[in-house]
């Protein structure tokens, strides 16, 4: 407070308003990488609440019986019917996913290119791991149990189209971001971003807030997820 | 100091932070540049020049011209569709299957292919950089990806005439289950063309709409405040976010139903019985992809709307000479038009068989939306008042603008107060109101705007006298097609009728449907003297020179005229006033640019409000 | 100047249009002369507003066309003026509105003493049913539909036995009764619509609609798909017929009830195939759950 200048700033919702309104940018000192992830990552929740939405109407308003997840997603382990087991070790494995994204955010700022780029893999890894128990899950529905999109024997049709469709979707953002981990622990690696190296297609030099807007990106993959669980396995 | 006064009007936000962070008694201090400058890619070859550019201009033209195009195909299917409603029988290869196809394509290419992709890709793309005084889009590249994206989506779109089946014929509400059904024209491969084609759609735009609203928050150039901007920039950014939350709709009920057609999953697809058979579809709700869809429609009517608001106030003010009437009204107007627009979907819903009790609350949203618009009406015409008016051809196009708007305003009041939808909703009433309001008053402004920025864009005006013609052959010709459509709605006729005359009381509609169709006909055929103008002023034009219209806004200040990419050469521009300081008392020109330092008007009487 | 001229030509015109036209809504058939009414006062007021801000253009057309050195009045804003236009326009809204609202409320809120009509919409054309002699419809379900079914009436339901089939495109009702309309579709959205009785309302196949007239004038009155329902839309028409009591009543015993028609299909030994193909079709879709329910 020892910058005299500070004093005569306006405070409260009018300081607010004007720094919002002032000249060049915005949202002053956030990157433009990061600015656009975070109005995508709003368009995206749209995208999202809109499945969920659509769920939860005709789930509501369907005549069949809506089928018990918790049976339906059980395992059975030594012979003992273990409810959503899979899920919970899913859940888990995306959410440490999302711890270890943010360790390499804080080694990525740090310049730590080894530490930054282990955890963007073991990410990367996380995620992989996450997008394959799903693979396990999809496939124990369809061939064991023959749910399939358009009818299933447990009860409302809608059950089977709702569920693969919202985590097919949101398995498809996984892979998408697994994909872009796997590209940028190469470029950790490789030390483009202490380089400032230019990227292939856009020609545009790497910075290490590249590796914080793809952790936007995974974290809200993480948080869908957590809505996802909700809604589908614990409703 | 006379400046410091009117910014204080404008936004006092400069005035402060002028006087706290240093500038002491400078009265030309902008405050120092925050980001680095922008590091651009120069095409060098022609492809990277004229092809996959990552000039934001040569996008928004390539945008404007496949706009364009699909909009000349939507123009052939409306003279198409009259010459059925107007001359049945004549034409005896307009079949009623033919004709629905044309319905559908028709609205689709001209509310999403050709509306939205010329307003937000086009002129978006073209003045967002140069009005806020940066180099470029944020993302050349994504912003590339866009159009690339876009261009597929119509290649796709106008595909779907070439499978088997034809298009679909769904109307432009896709509704279900008719839309996914025997019994609807293209119900095969045409509705999944058209489905796949919004989908590309929605993903392409997000890309452009992402940098474009990026641009304008995060790349204005020094002094460039938010209430500083140009209206055209409020309107384009309002739209766009607009856009970004309300397509995700679209996305989520075009993928839902082509699941329902291609996995038969029953989404929206409650149990059916056609031909005597059950079909396999169980428990959806049709009502359901109405929201959606609505949620998407809504929006989407804005997305359309307020850009030509923001246009259409600026070349108000430049041609009236005079400041823009009720600037930071304006502003609101505009952001609270498009936070409302969230909460009115339903309104297009009144008859559908939703709960009733709806009707109450989206009566009440759509009408107190018509507050903020009715606000910028009269703020169109105060600009007017007191002005010194040069009647254009770009003045004609903002005077047909208010005229054909306000109109279509008024039927809208009609149409959203729930009790007098009911009679009125499915009729034709509802045809003229949206192509009075959304169809013609969009297409002004977008006539408007072309005439008014050709110059910057080519350098050479286009035909005073061509122009004129065109102007009013298509106002007045507009104007007799829809004016009289809206009593055809009041005897009751319905929409989407291909043939209508048996009914008895129907038959008085004959002498007017025909008349409706020779005006189509002629209203059509007038565009192709706008596109003759376009190509001979190209190369034979009047030279335009720098700012041939005296305007203050940035676009026009560029060192080099057309703009070359990077727009601005050396320096970026600085920002010390809005654009609408015309005609101030005691300045020497009757207008000030936004770069004019205080310091060089110092005589010159900034209003204070 | 002439430019001026057109535009005025233009809302003289319009008005003097809406004035003599000759295309007009139809004399109306049923109680919702309200619903002209808010049409007219939207007219006025709506019309108004079109009038004084296009006249107020022209003046500004005539009056401050371009001329070299006039001087321009140099005023961004004026609150006073702007607050006072937002309350005035406010003001109009409200006074569309509220009474929409209220004429609304009375479309949702169907009389006690309405008679029920069952209107079953397919493509392309229309069927009806009518409760018998209790007065109430019986419930139905559009999977129960098939050849000895044609409406999907519950068997189980007592209620459905006397109702009355009309398989035709022509309906009687009786004047001067409030008639609550039920919407039901087989395939895809329709709506029911007939012009003088200015009412209507989807018909969503999977869920029943309803709204209500009165009709007030003895007549036969064309009906309308209004919702576009595939290629055959702009041909679904059908028939409303309003007799006064007698005449109704004579309609309705020409037709038969739900339990003889029934008995009419056996009596002529049509019914059993029929229900084992339909009862197929059931099964086939079913068949996945069932066998699960059995494991």
């Amino acid at each position: 407070m020892s910058d005299p200048t500070l004093d005569k700033l306006p405070g409260g919702f009018k300081g607010m308003s004007e720094d919002i309104g002032s000249d060049q940018t915005t949202f002053k000192g956030v990157n433009w990488g990061k600015a656009m992830m975070w109005i995508f990552l709003l368009s995206d929740t749209f995208v999202f609440s809109c499945f969920l939405v659509a769920y939860m109407k005709v789930r509501a308003s369907v005549t069949e019986p809506w089928p018990y997840p918790s049976e339906v997603f059980g395992l059975e382990v030594f012979g003992v019917p273990v409810p959503l087991l899979l899920i919970a070790i899913m859940t888990f494995v995306l959410i440490t996913s999302s711890g270890t994204m943010a360790l390499a955010v804080k080694y990525g700022y740090e310049k730590n290119r080894k530490m930054c780029g282990l955890f963007v893999l073991l990410t990367a890894i996380g995620g992989l791991t996450f997008v394959g128990m799903q693979a396990f899950e999809w496939s124990k529905l369809i061939f064991h149990d023959g749910v399939r999109p358009w009818g299933n024997p447990f009860g409302a049709e809608q059950f089977g189209a709702f569920f693969f469709m919202i985590t097919g979707f949101h398995g498809t953002h996984v892979s998408i971001g697994v994909i872009f981990l796997f590209i940028f622990a190469r470029k950790v690696y490789r030390g483009d971003f202490d380089t400032g190296r230019r990227g292939y297609f856009t020609t545009m030099k790497s910075d290490y807030v590249a590796i914080e807007i793809l952790g936007l990106y995974w974290h809200f993959v993480d948080l869908v997820w957590v809505f996802i669980f909700a809604f589908f396995y614990l409703w | 100091m006379s400046d410091d006064l009117n910014i204080k009007k404008t936004s006092s936000i400069k005035t402060k932070s002028s006087s706290v962070s240093g500038g002491g008694t400078d009265i030309d201090y902008v405050r120092p540049a925050e980001l680095p400058e922008q590091d651009l890619y120069h095409g060098h070859s022609f492809i990277t020049k004229w092809i996959f550019c990552q000039d934001a201009k040569v996008i928004g033209i390539q945008y404007t011209l496949t706009a364009v195009f699909t909009g000349v195909v939507g123009l052939i299917l409306s003279w198409m569709m009259r010459m059925q409603l107007g001359f049945p029988e004549l034409f005896p290869f307009l079949t009623a299957e033919s004709y629905y196809q044309m319905v559908t394509m028709h609205g689709m290419i001209m509310v999403v292919y050709l509306l939205t992709a010329l307003f937000l890709g086009g002129f978006g793309n073209y003045l967002i950089p140069l009005m806020v005084g940066a180099r470029d889009m944020v993302f050349p590249y994504v912003n590339m990806i866009s159009f690339w994206m876009f261009f597929v989506a119509v290649v796709v779109l106008m595909a779907s005439f070439f499978v088997p089946g034809g298009p679909t014929g769904s109307g432009w509400t896709l509704y279900p289950p008719q839309a996914i059904l025997e019994g609807t024209p293209g119900s095969g491969y045409g509705i999944l063309l058209m489905l796949i084609s919004l989908s590309l759609f929605v993903i392409g735009f997000t890309m452009g709409g992402l940098n474009y609203v990026i641009t304008i928050l995060q790349a204005r150039t020094r002094g460039m405040t938010l209430m500083r901007m140009p209206l055209t920039i409020w309107g384009i950014f309002t739209a766009t976010v607009l856009a970004l939350l309300a397509f995700p709709a679209l996305l989520v009920s075009s993928i839902m139903m082509t699941l329902d057609k291609v996995l038969g999953t029953s989404f929206f697809m409650p149990t059916i019985i056609k031909a005597g058979e059950m079909l396999s579809y169980d428990g959806g709700s049709p009502i359901l992809f109405q929201h959606l869809f609505w949620f998407f429609g809504h929006p989407e009517v804005y997305i359309v709307a307020l850009p030509a608001f923001g246009i259409v106030s600026d070349l108000l003010s430049v041609h009236a000479r005079k400041n823009i009437f009720g600037y930071r009204m304006m502003v609101w107007a505009i952001v609270g038009i498009g936070a409302l627009s969230f909460f009115v979907w339903a309104h297009h819903m009144y008859v559908s068989g939703m709960n009733p009790w709806f009707g109450f609350f989206f009566a009440s949203t759509t009408l107190i939306i018509a507050v903020p618009t009715a606000l910028k009406v009269y703020n169109w015409i105060l600009t007017l008042w007191r002005g010194n008016i040069r009647l254009t051809t770009v003045m004609l196009f903002c005077l047909g603008f208010i005229v054909t708007f306000v109109n279509g305003g008024i039927t809208g009041i009609f149409l959203g107060n729930v009790i007098v939808d009911v009679p009125l909703s499915d009729t034709y009433f509802v045809i003229a109101h949206f192509h009075m309001v959304m169809g013609i008053a969009p297409l002004m402004v977008i006539f408007g705007a072309i005439y008014h920025w050709f110059p910057l864009i080519t350098g050479r005006f286009l035909d005073e006298t061509l122009g004129k013609w065109h102007f009013w052959v298509t106002f007045l010709g507009a104007y007799s097609i829809y004016f009289p459509m809206h009593y055809l709605g009041f005897i009751g006729v319905p929409r989407r009728y291909f043939e209508m005359y048996d009914s008895p009381y129907m038959t008085s509609a004959v002498g007017m449907n025909e008349f409706i169709s020779v005006a189509a006909f002629i209203v059509g055929a007038a565009q192709f003297i706008f596109f003759y103008n376009l190509v001979k002023s190209i190369r034979l034009g009047k030279p335009a020179g720098k700012n041939p219209w005296k305007a203050n806004s940035l676009e026009w200040l560029t060192p080099q005229v057309p703009p070359e990419h990077g727009n601005w050469g050396e320096k970026l521009p600085v920002v010390h006033r809005w654009a609408y300081d015309f005609n101030v008392p005691g300045a020497k020109k009757d207008y000030i640019t936004q770069t004019t330092p205080p310091s060089e008007v110092i005589e010159a009487e900034v209003e204070k409000t | 100047m002439w430019t001026g001229l057109v535009f005025l030509a233009v809302i003289i015109g319009s008005i003097a249009f809406h004035v003599w036209t000759p295309w007009w809504w139809t004399d109306i058939a049923s109680n919702w002369g309200a619903m002209d009414d808010t049409i007219i006062l939207t007219f006025w007021i709506g019309g108004g507003v079109f009038i004084l801000v296009c006249l107020f253009m022209v003046y500004c057309i005539f009056k401050f066309n371009y001329k070299e050195g006039r001087k321009v009045e140099y005023k961004p804003e004026d609150k006073k003026l702007e607050v006072r236009l937002t309350w005035a326009t406010a003001l109009g809204v409200a006074a569309l509105l509220a009474p929409g609202l209220l004429v609304w409320n009375q479309y949702i809120k169907v009389p006690e003493n309405s008679i029920h009509v069952e209107v079953m919409a397919w493509q392309w054309g229309w069927k009806y049913r009518l409760p018998g002699e209790d007065g109430v419809l019986g419930t139905s379900s559009n999977k129960k539909i098939n050849d000895d079914n044609p409406f999907g009436i519950n068997e189980d339901d007592p209620n459905g036995k006397d109702d009355i089939l009309i398989d035709s495109e022509e309906l009687h009702i009786a004047n001067n009764r409030p008639v609550k309309i039920l919407l039901r579709s087989i395939d895809v959205l329709h709506n029911f619509y007939v012009p003088q009785f200015r009412a209507k309302m989807d018909a969503v196949p999977g869920m029943i609609t309803y709204y209500w007239f009165e009709p007030n004038k003895i007549g036969e009155y064309e009906v309308l798909c209004a919702e576009y329902c595939g290629v055959g839309h702009y041909a679904m028409r059908g028939l409303v017929v309003v007799d006064n009591q007698e005449d109704y009543n004579k309609w309705l015993a020409k037709h038969e009830t739900f339990s003889s028609f029934i008995a009419k299909r056996k009596k002529e030994g049509l019914i059993n195939e029929k229900v084992v193909k339909i009862n197929n079709i059931l099964n086939t879709k079913k068949s996945i759950k069932s066998e699960k329910n059995v494991r």
